[in-house]
């Protein structure tokens, strides 16, 4: 029986022994990998290819993933073996930074016209007083009456009265 | 003040518009188009494949060369070798260079292939597809380029050079840039 169980835990020790002892860091995943490298035959990143190449490319992949290479590293042996275009996205250095703050750049330009616009069009379209007396007691302008017409209706008051 | 702005903002958005135009008229001038026959090979200086150093188009100049576009990942690649190789070793007594050009490769995948296939002549790889697609105008492999001793193209085979319709042009085209 103990030497049935020492069987059993020796083979345990060997199957287990490899795969704890794989990767000193976390593994890369395969399917963030794969959303950062293109194709470079159809242009799209590898996860939404099935083209030979892309196949190529995944196998590559895996199989640095599997000796525990980090996600910089193949991205690097990538670039060094197809150029930077197979990067789904540009780099955040040198030329490739106008990438990144280009559309940022744009975006706060284009805020900034907007607010300046809006800042302008509301001061030359802002009220400048009704022509009239004072507002009535509803809130809305009264409009002034000429001499003629106060007197007239000074007038009728009075026959009222 | 006020018209001033309205002006900066007119000559602003005229600069944009400017300026895509100038893109679009730049991507229409720059499409990848195949070289026509009888103009020069574009040339090109890549690394060899086994990592020998690099080889010179124009070096081979006064020779005639076969350019062979290819990749470890084309099913039409891997018909063709085997008549590839036998083709080298009929014509390089005779003073024929073939050079083949992996393409968007990856490279321990084409030296696998080229191990496989027993392939003996000159590789180079062209991982970034910048001969291959901007240069030649090729999109799809393998595809093959003949270049007479001027250094003119004179013959272009858009598929294996196995295939039925492809095997007697090649044969003749090369002979043909022989004896040209």
């Amino acid at each position: 029986m103990i030497v049935r169980l020492a069987a059993v835990a020796a083979a345990a020790l060997a199957l287990a022994g490899p795969a704890a002892a794989a990767c000193s860091q976390p593994r890369t995943s395969l399917t963030y990998l794969e959303g950062q490298i293109m194709c470079p035959t159809c242009h799209t990143t590898l996860d939404q290819s099935d083209a030979p190449a892309a196949q190529s490319i995944k196998a590559y992949i895996q199989k640095r993933v599997g000796e525990c290479a980090t996600a910089n590293q193949i991205e690097g042996e990538l670039v060094a073996n197809f150029g930077a275009g197979i990067l789904a996205a540009p780099t955040h250095k040198g030329f490739d930074l106008l990438a990144w703050w280009l559309p940022i750049g744009g975006v706060l330009l284009g805020a900034a016209l907007l607010a300046i616009g809006v800042w302008r069009w509301s001061r030359t379209h802002e009220p400048d007083g009704p022509p009239g007396g004072p507002p009535s007691p509803n809130g809305k302008p009264q409009p002034e009456l000429d001499a003629e017409t106060e007197q007239r209706l000074d007038e009728l008051l009075a026959r009222l009265d | 003040m006020s018209r001033t702005l309205k002006l900066a903002g007119q000559a602003a958005a005229l600069a944009v518009v400017a300026a895509l135009l100038v893109l679009l008229i730049w991507k229409l001038t720059h499409q990848h188009h195949a070289p026509k026959l009888g103009t020069a090979a574009p040339v090109f200086s890549l690394h060899s494949l086994d990592g020998s150093g690099t080889l010179d188009l124009a070096s081979l100049r006064g020779k005639t060369v076969v350019l062979n576009f290819w990749a470890s990942w084309c099913v039409p690649c891997k018909s063709e070798a085997a008549t590839l190789e036998r083709s080298y070793r009929r014509y390089k007594s005779q003073g024929v260079v073939f050079v083949g050009i992996d393409y968007h490769d990856v490279t321990g995948d084409a030296r696998r292939f080229v191990r496989a296939h027993a392939l003996t002549f000159p590789m180079v790889e062209d991982g970034s597809g910048n001969v291959t697609e901007n240069r030649y105008g090729i999109t799809q492999v393998p595809e093959t380029y003949v270049v007479d001793r001027e250094g003119r193209l004179v013959l272009h085979i858009p598929g294996p050079i196995n295939a039925q319709s492809f095997a007697s042009e090649f044969q003749r085209g090369l002979l043909k840039a022989l004896h040209a």
